[in-house]
């Protein structure tokens, strides 16, 4: 049991602590040396409308009254997840090794929703903001993959970002419920290399500028980033808030970064060093962290941050 | 067969030549069509047409089909040249954006963007570059122009 108002520990019983953390142990969620027993050091966080669902090997699910329940074990451990607020009790999972499995609400199982994708590790799962039932899918070595059908059919939409020379992989990926100017919203991804975006028409990657590209050709040249990502990190997370698009989370090794314009303009929140990242689906400020060996929310846009389980 | 029966099937194969000699000789413009807020002429249809193939079909291929495997990058880094049919994204674009492209390419609209599409300005007049686009909007489905006018009727500044 575990209450997402309260630190941690306090209003569990120490037996209640044990009992969580040896699930989430288990999971690979809290600590860096069972992760790698078991063969994964990623975890992944969703917010399910207003609960929080962290998936490793296994899959736990804490409400906002502070019950975490166990979903049904994965057929492998998951290293992305991606829920729509449309669609709750819905996840599609990317499964370590290769694979994508979709989990509805009271089932028993998880079932495969990964037909006519490629046996390539999903490194990275978004839905579509406007489109609850368009998944799309980054592929190690590939690319983008685009369901519309909720995990029925996939096809093949765009190669992977060309960044400094090369192409990266998709190391998480983001619908941003902003216009594109192209009929369309955003997709944004996180490289090794910073972030780019696309449309979702997908005619190519391409930097964030201020504005939607019309306004970038109205002005002949865009106006420089005015405060961008740090060069050089790896950006391991990025979310977006489903309720204010214009919000954007990133993880990286110098920490959580935030903006408050689609990603022009980044400020540095904290220094904490997140693997996974997700934004309640309602309140814009509530946000959630996997650091590796604990488990951690915030609820003022990541400058104040609570433990929600830890070792 | 009556005679009126003769008569009638004589004359569905008229009509029928009639409208094969239409769609082939002269050019069919979709009702409504405009490019850059001007009404889209047959002349100008028939124009691009001519440009087309002459200055664009190599890369994007005769039947606006693109090049083979469009969506993968090449070895350089670049992506090959997509079709302008309804299968491509061509259509996402505003006729704003389509003329800059044209003109002066892709890092017109994309600063910093290296690509493989070169501008066509000293090459072909403007009023060439609206032809061209204007022929290509003319062999778009229905749904496809209707999305295209949207775009370009959002477009800020308009046509
Ligand atoms: C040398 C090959 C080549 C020729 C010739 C060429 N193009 Fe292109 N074109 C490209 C490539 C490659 C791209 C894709 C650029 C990218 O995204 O990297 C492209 C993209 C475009 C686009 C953008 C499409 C979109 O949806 O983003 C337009 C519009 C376009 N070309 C129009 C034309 C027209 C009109 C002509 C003839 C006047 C022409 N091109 C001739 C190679 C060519």
């Amino acid at each position: 049991m575990i209450n997402m108002n309260d630190p941690i520990t306090k209003p569990l019983g120490r037996r209640g602590v044990l009992a969580l953390l040896g699930g989430v142990v288990a999971a690979g969620l809290l600590s860096t040396q069972p992760a790698r027993a078991l063969g994964t050091s990623h975890s992944a966080l969703a917010f399910d409308g207003d609960a929080l669902v962290v998936a490793g090997s296994q899959v736990w699910r804490f409400d906002p009254s502070g019950v975490a329940s166990l979903l049904p074990e994965p057929r492998t451990p998951i290293r992305a997840l991606a829920c729509h607020p449309d669609r709750r009790g819905r996840l599609f999972a990317a499964l370590e090794g290769g694979g994508l499995d979709r989990f509805d609400d009271g089932g028993r199982t998880w079932a495969a929703a990964s037909d006519g994708l490629p046996l390539a590790q999903v490194t990275a799962l978004a839905i579509a903001a406007g489109a609850p039932d368009t998944v799309y899918a980054a592929l190690a070595g590939d690319g983008l993959w685009r369901s519309e059908d909720a995990g029925t059919s996939w096809s093949f939409v765009m190669d992977r970002p060309w960044l400094a020379e090369a192409e990266r992989e998709v190391l998480t990926l983001a619908s941003v419920n902003l216009a594109s100017g192209m009929g369309g919203i955003w997709i944004y991804a996180g490289t090794d290399q910073g972030v780019t975006r696309v449309p979702d028409c997908f005619c190519r990657w391409q930097d964030v500028v201020a504005g939607d590209a019309m306004d970038a050709l109205v002005a002949g040249t865009p106006p420089a980033p005015e405060a961008p990502l740090p060069k050089g990190e790896p950006v391991s997370a990025l979310v977006a808030a489903h309720s204010a698009p214009e919000r954007l989370y990133a993880a990286l090794p110098s920490g959580i970064w935030v903006s408050a314009d689609g990603g022009v303009v980044w400020e540095n929140k904290s220094s904490l060093h997140a693997q996974a990242l997700a934004v309640d689906q309602v309140d814009p400020n509530h946000i959630a962290a996997d650091t590796n060996t604990e488990l951690k929310h915030s609820r003022d846009g990541g400058t104040t941050w609570a433990t929600l389980a830890a070792l | 067969m009556t005679r009126l029966g003769h008569y009638a099937a004589g004359l569905v194969v008229a009509l029928g030549s009639a409208a094969w000699v239409i769609a082939d000789d002269a050019t069919t413009v979709p009702e409504g069509l405009t490019f850059l807020g001007a009404p889209v002429t047959a002349e100008q249809v028939a124009l691009g047409q001519e440009v087309y193939a002459a200055n664009c079909a190599v890369c994007h291929g005769a039947k606006l089909e693109g090049e083979p495997d469009w969506k993968r990058r090449k070895d350089t880094g670049r992506m090959p040249a997509p079709p302008h049919d309804a299968n491509g994204h061509t259509w996402h674009h505003a006729d704003r954006q389509l003329f800059t492209i044209t003109r002066l390419g892709v890092s017109a609209i994309v600063p910093g963007y290296e690509s493989d599409m070169p501008g066509f300005e000293g090459t072909l007049s403007d009023d060439e570059i609206k032809a061209v686009l204007a022929f290509i909007k003319s062999t778009w489905p229905e749904r496809e122009r209707g999305f295209q006018a949207e775009v370009t009727a959002n477009d800020e500044g308009g046509s």
